[in-house]
């Protein structure tokens, strides 16, 4: 009797899929891109059947193609991910997931490392009143996982950053580092003073 | 809607019927809320209405017992779900075991539940996923194949960090913190716009790569800042291009590296070696002692020391020097 409830919950997920990739809707990840201009391959999700979700046959939208602007895309020289948790064995599986859907859209993994874990440890008072003798402690343990890639494009990075984002498990906190390239502006190619050696003193 | 309120109502009412039964199992006399009697009369607690329980249905086989080694998985856990006992046919076993048995079994086992589980995410899943996200993505570039070609087109590299967590706000305040980084070698600057550069932005050079780093968290939003740190980086290259009038009046403690012409050492040494040859001659002296090999050691020994800091190296070296040009 769970099957209704359980089918709608994966109705709302695709279609957050569907719609996520083109509009970037922050579900209650905080990634928040705001380098709209480069959208260089503006897609809206083609419905395909030979997808793995199954309510795709749910929805009446019409299938649009891949749009591909004029817009040069960024490039990424390094794209540095780093997963932070409470529990060493779901970030096991987590870096499995996120290499192997890096393999699979042929992005360069450049190294995979685990930083040493942080525990935080607090010391208590074990009563309410008095005893102070007596405590207790706590702790708090933060593992660590860091995923390095390089020479993405913009697109690329955009697809994959929002895959693993989405199917990131509760519990579980990532820092994304992008190092983007770009080439020097028009505007310090030439100096504009070159030929005026000596200048009045500026204010 | 329906089908869901009746299926709580049926949830709910199996509960209290197995809590029912343990209590009178344990305490025979006590006759409790009478709703043991809601299964054999239910026409008859029609009048109270509110308290209606349906018959009990049996909870028939686990889907487990009818899935075949072959099938599609990916249609089983096709999101992410909560474990479902009796839909992953695993024989797993989780917990602290009992003293001297085993882990408990997966049924009704809240640590299965509590962790999160990755079975929407098996590999065939994967492959499928991106199999259709594939379309989406662009090539890298061929060319750029190398670090120094990146380098050499692509010279400013700019850098932000996301943040993706979960409480009470999805947005993160160190989100907006942008760092550029410029290698001044790309910069087109002559020797004195480089050495005011560089005097300009004090700290924020790095002598050992030559690297130039400008980060910038003073405006609220991301693209704010990197438009700063851009107008920044203009601003420093047109103005060490310019040479104010006041510039003329660097003395020798303003430059940043020691030059030995014109300095106290320099003076001291053809002073030493003039007073011991014994003929003064003036110019025609100086360039002679200047351009003798011994001078010139001794020249090089105390820039490198004075630029590169005292250590055993340097200080030999300038030990060198002097015996030799005083010939000791």
């Amino acid at each position: 009797m769970a099957a209704p409830m359980a089918f709608r919950r994966q109705l709302c997920y695709s279609a957050r899929i569907f719609r996520g990739i083109s509009h970037l809707v922050p579900r209650a990840s905080g990634s928040c891109s705001g380098r709209s201009r480069y959208d260089s391959a503006k897609c809206s999700l083609p419905l395909t059947s030979s997808t793995s979700f199954h309510s795709a046959s749910i929805f009446f939208s019409p299938p649009s193609p891949i749009t591909v602007t004029e817009e040069p895309d960024t490039l990424f020289q390094k794209i540095s991910v780093l997963v932070k948790g409470h529990d060493r064995a779901v970030l096991d599986s987590y870096e499995f997931f996120a290499t192997m859907a890096a393999k699979e859209l042929g992005i360069t993994i450049s190294k995979v490392s685990e930083p040493k874990k942080d525990i935080e440890r607090l010391t208590l008072l074990k009563s309410v009143h008095i005893f102070k003798k007596h405590r207790v402690q706590y702790e708090m343990r933060t593992h660590y996982r860091c995923i390095e890639l390089s020479c993405l494009t913009g697109c690329t990075a955009q697809v994959y950053l929002e895959y693993i984002q989405r199917n990131l498990p509760e519990g579980i906190a990532m820092e994304v580092k992008k190092i983007a390239m770009e080439k020097v502006p028009d505007h310090i190619l030439e100096p504009m003073w070159k030929d005026e050696p000596n200048q009045k003193p500026s204010q | 809607m329906a089908l869901l309120t009746l299926c709580r109502v049926n949830v709910c009412g199996v509960g209290l019927q197995k809590s029912v039964n343990t209590r009178l199992r344990n305490t025979a006399g006590l006759s409790l809320l009478a709703t043991n009697g809601n299964k054999d009369l239910p026409g008859g607690r029609g009048g109270r209405g509110s308290t209606f329980r349906k018959p009990r249905r049996e909870a028939g086989e686990p889907r487990t017992e009818k899935m075949s080694e072959d099938q599609d998985w990916t249609s089983v856990y096709t999101a992410s779900a909560p474990f479902r006992p009796g839909s992953v046919p695993l024989p797993v076993r989780m917990g602290y075991p009992v003293k001297g048995g085993v882990p408990p079994e997966k049924k009704g086992n809240l640590e299965l539940i509590k962790i999160p589980n990755f079975l929407h995410l098996t590999p065939s899943a994967i492959k499928k996923h991106c199999e259709a996200l594939k379309p989406f993505c662009t090539e890298w570039p061929s060319a750029l194949d190398t670090d120094a070609k990146c380098d050499e087109h692509f010279p400013i590299k700019v850098e932000n960090t996301d943040y993706v967590s979960a409480g009470p706000s999805v947005r993160n305040p160190s989100a907006r913190v942008v760092s550029v980084k410029v290698a001044l070698s790309s910069l087109k600057l002559n020797e004195h716009a480089r050495k005011k550069m560089i005097k300009l932005v004090g700290e924020r050079y790095c002598k050992d790569t030559n690297v130039l780093t400008i980060t910038t968290d003073s405006c609220p939003l991301r693209k704010q800042n990197q438009d700063y740190a851009m107008y920044l980086l203009t601003v420093l290259y047109h103005e060490s291009w310019k040479t104010e009038t006041w510039e003329a009046e660097k003395t020798a403690a303003d430059t940043e590296e020691y030059s030995w012409e014109r300095s106290p050492s320099q003076r001291n040494i053809l002073e030493v070696l003039a007073r011991g040859g014994g003929e003064g001659e003036g110019e025609g002296l100086r360039e002679e002692l200047l351009g003798r090999k011994e001078v010139q050691e001794y020249r090089d020994s105390v820039t490198r020391l004075k630029n590169q800091g005292e250590n055993e190296a340097t200080v030999a070296q300038y030990k060198e020097a002097v015996k030799k040009v005083l010939s000791l």
